[in-house]
């Protein structure tokens, strides 16, 4: 079974293995010649006003989390989704009471206007 | 073998990469380094076949969790030098109390009390056409059906509170309806009006009748 | 048999499952919902609507629950494959969650107006955190009782946070989720040791291999025992017993009066439903092991509860440390070890929830838009001003120090009684409870002289702005502290019962 995970495997040396390699090389050969005022910071001529991280806004967190909890949902699709021939009439039913919770979630936050940006 | 290799490298991997979450100086850098905890920790989990497993961790905390931590570092933009201050102090209780608590691990794990492994074959089940994956299925929906449901409770309740804790609602911002925009009739925003033309002054064009200009002109 | 499911090609049956055992808990999650889309379509000045929707569903479950038990079934029932159990006790527990939540929120009705905190999310939050507690109570797999005690704690951790101006309540909250997702993390790993070695997730399945190995072996192995703490730690943590009880008074002090009345009230009788169904249901064949444990935490509470509590000048803060000392007490009706002492505990816990009810809401009357009226000081000369609730507070911190004839008196008694009765030796465990609860009089008395013996330190005659119900309903509360005192009768024959093996 895990034989079906080797092109995977494959895939991580290569693309791993590539992208060290290829800085490898380009640290080897590329010409060094550092002197101070190649390595100080450049804006625009001026020393560097501030931290280059800028604080985001508080917004964002709430979209964050709005994502997580469903992709969560998903997450707890894919078992069902797989089964779901098997799981017949029962399945469906306690996969839409599940939805059914998580739309009334849905519908709070649209009425709220969470997912609106102002 | 070649599997015991694997399990070993990547178990190196995750090791280092955990210890560089809690020492790299930068915060972004730590974060990016869980990110390479988590899915070396799905690939060593593969390893052991618990595919679904596998696949949540690398959707769910790496798609998503990262990128909630991501936002709560940019957000908080901390600045670490001063919580790094006692680093050095409290290193020895840290390694002590690591110390312990793997002692006692191991203690409990080699008490060999743990019965799962004898219970369920699964772990070495390698018959054609099973699936970790339909497995949990076959049990979530049906067996585990209150606690599933239970679960949608808690994201549902996650959503709200998130919702209450964060949410601003600023009445000062302006913006657009495309909804009203769409609705808008024509009357809504030509009115015409029926009035009597009125006499025009011939030298300025002004509408304003004459006994006012020569008022003003006095 | 999961192996044997997945090969085989036919449909996987549909589990036989009794939906109406867990109708309570069916109409709490579909009234949840209801009334969190109902509150989007009312506007801020009709928002009692969402509030009395709210006091609906609590009144109309808990009378189903004790139509269920008078005239349907107290038998115990399971359902959801094992993890679903329904007894008289947890019918018992749900009755006093639901009522004293009822209380709750009408004490805060008023409060949250002033604060501009009326919000319909509030009670649906409220409602959530008694949901989970209904899952906890009548949980019947570690599994399903873990999951309750997160859709708890995630509503108490926003209760908390929910005065979001101010930084007192966030602080408190960031506290509180930090402690509390520790407390969950240990007690997730006691469980899954536990689930490790004995292989079950099923409470009832975890005691019967438990009783087996008890009958086999002298010493339970480490493996378990080493579970056995981490639940403990966990237990202990959100019960707030020593040296887990940090988080506390940062809490009480700092949320709004409103939500400490909500955690100090119900969530101990859920707490004490997870010790039932933990330790005495699922783990009660180690219970010589778990007793040691909880004779150093009850004694630990016991002391530093009542001592430091004495050197409080914020009522929430010494009411915190009460609650702490409290906590010591109830836990020695589970050191007791026998249905007697569960039965005492019972009764301490239900009482006691009813008597910190009627103490924070009498800190809510007397607080106002801009003052909260949670330091000792604002009670000097209460008398002066309102001698009625000068003399409810009377009563209520009486029966918090456990002066007969209230009935916290009859609570500590009943609870050493069946310590003593269980004859393990552990007499001195009572002397040493009953010098610690003597030591805490002292400051529940204080309060009282602060009231009849001081002068007032301002001149404030601002009336109590309260509504009637706030009034009857509080009047009510209090007396009833004196009233169960008098009558304990029916009250304590109902927890004795609950714990009587069925025959």
């Amino acid at each position: 079974m895990l034989e079906n995970y080797l092109p995977v495997l494959i895939f991580l040396v290569v693309g791993v293995g590539l992208g060290v390699g290829l800085m490898f090389v380009g640290f080897v050969i590329s010409p060094k010649k550092p002197d101070s005022e190649k390595l100080s910071t450049y804006e625009c001529g001026f020393e560097a006003f501030e931290d280059s991280r800028v604080t985001f806004n508080i917004r964002y967190y709430l979209v964050a989390i709005l994502f997580i909890l469903f992709d969560l949902e998903i997450a707890f699709m894919f078992p069902w989704a797989v089964v779901m021939g098997k799981l017949g009439w029962f399945g469906l039913i306690s996969m839409t009471i599940f939805l059914g919770i998580l739309v009334i979630g849905f519908i709070y936050e649209w009425k709220k206007g969470a997912l609106e940006w102002e | 073998m070649f599997t015991q290799i694997l399990f070993y490298g990547y178990a190196a991997i995750l090791l280092i990469s955990a210890i560089l979450v809690v020492s790299a100086r930068n915060t972004i850098h730590s974060a990016l380094f869980l990110v390479l905890a988590f899915f070396t920790c799905a690939v060593i989990w593969i390893l052991l076949r618990a595919e679904f497993l596998a696949i949540v961790l690398v959707l769910v905390y790496v798609g998503a969790v990262m990128v909630l931590f991501l936002f709560v570092v940019m957000m908080l933009n901390v600045n670490l030098e001063p919580l790094r201050e006692g680093f050095v102090r409290n290193l020895p209780v840290g390694i002590l109390v690591a110390l312990i608590v793997a002692a006692e691990m191991f203690l409990v794990l080699s008490t060999k009390g743990f019965k799962l492994a004898e219970q369920s074959e699964l772990a070495l089940v390698d018959a054609t056409g099973y699936s970790n994956t339909k497995a949990i299925g076959a049990v979530l929906y049906t067996d585990y059906l209150y606690a599933f449901e239970i679960a949608a409770v808690v994201l549902v309740l996650a959503m709200v509170t998130a919702i209450v804790l964060t949410m601003k609602k600023s009445v000062n911002t302006k913006r657009q309806n495309p909804g009203h925009q769409v609705r808008v009739k024509r009357k809504d925003r030509i009115r015409l009006i029926k009035m009597d033309s009125e006499p025009v002054n011939r030298k300025t064009g002004d509408t304003k009748s004459d006994d006012a200009e020569k008022g003003d002109v006095k | 048999m999961i192996h044997a499911l997945v090969t085989a090609q036919s449909v996987i049956a549909a589990p036989a499952n009794d939906y109406g055992l867990a109708l309570p808990e069916i109409i709490m999650l579909s009234a949840i919902c209801a009334i969190l889309i109902i509150d989007l379509f009312v506007s801020q000045n009709k928002r009692i609507i969402t509030y009395l929707l709210t006091q609906a569903t609590l009144i109309g479950l808990a009378i189903y629950t004790i139509h269920y038990i008078l005239h349907i079934s107290t038998a115990t029932e399971y359902t959801f494959n094992d993890s679903f159990i329904r007894d008289f006790k947890g019918d018992v527990l749900k009755i006093a969650i639901y009522i004293i939540c009822f209380l709750v929120f009408l004490y805060s009705k008023d409060y949250l107006r002033e604060r501009r905190l009326f919000k319909g999310e509030y009670f649906v939050i409220g409602l959530f955190g008694v949901l989970g507690m209904m899952i906890m109570v009548s949980a019947a797999s570690m599994l399903i009782l873990y999951l309750g005690l997160e859709v708890m704690s995630l509503s108490l951790y926003a209760m908390v946070a929910f005065n979001r101006k101010s930084s007192v309540a966030s602080e408190a909250a960031m506290k509180y989720f930090v402690l509390g997702a520790i407390a969950s993390g240990m007690l997730l790993y006691g469980i899954s040791i536990i689930y490790g070695v004995t292989g079950h997730i099923g409470i009832g399945e975890i005691s019967s291999y438990l009783g087996e190995l008890a009958k086999s072996k002298t010493t339970m192995p480490l493996s378990l025992v080493f579970g056995l703490v981490f639940i403990l730690i966990g237990i202990a943590f959100k019960l707030g017993a020593v040296p887990f009880h940090m988080w506390v008074p940062d809490i009480y002090h700092g949320a709004p009066t409103s939500v400490t009345l909500y955690i100090g009230t119900i969530t101990k009788i859920a707490a004490f439903a997870m010790v039932v169904r933990l330790l005495v249901d699922g783990l009660g064949p180690m219970h010589k092991e778990w007793t040691q444990i909880l004779v150093v935490l009850s004694l630990l509470s016991l002391a530093v509860g009542n001592i430091v509590a004495i050197a409080q000048t914020n009522i929430k803060r010494m009411l915190a440390y009460s609650t702490i000392s409290h906590i010591g007490f109830l836990l020695l009706g589970f050191i007791a070890a026998n249905e007697n002492g569960y039965s005492a505990s019972m009764f301490y816990v239900i009482t006691y929830a009813i008597i910190a009810a009627a103490a924070f809401g009498l800190i809510i009357l007397f607080s106002r838009k801009g003052f909260e009226s949670d330091n000792l000081n604002d009670f000097k000369g209460l008398n002066e001003r309102h001698p009625w609730y000068a003399f409810m507070m009377l009563i209520v911190m009486f029966s918090l120090a456990g002066v007969p004839p209230t009935v916290g008196f009859f609570a500590k008694l009943h609870v050493l009684q069946a310590l003593i009765k269980a004859d393990i030796g552990l007499t001195w465990l009572a002397i040493v409870a009953v010098s610690f609860a003597i030591i805490g009089a002292f400051y529940y008395i204080r309060v009282i002289k602060l009231m009849y013996f001081d002068k007032p330190v301002t001149e404030d005659n601002t009336p109590i702005t309260a509504g009637a119900d706030m009034h009857i309903v509080l009047s009510v509360n209090c007396l009833l502290a004196l009233g169960l005192g008098l009558f304990p009768g029916a009250l304590i024959y109902l927890c004795s019962l609950v714990f009587t093996p069925a025959v």
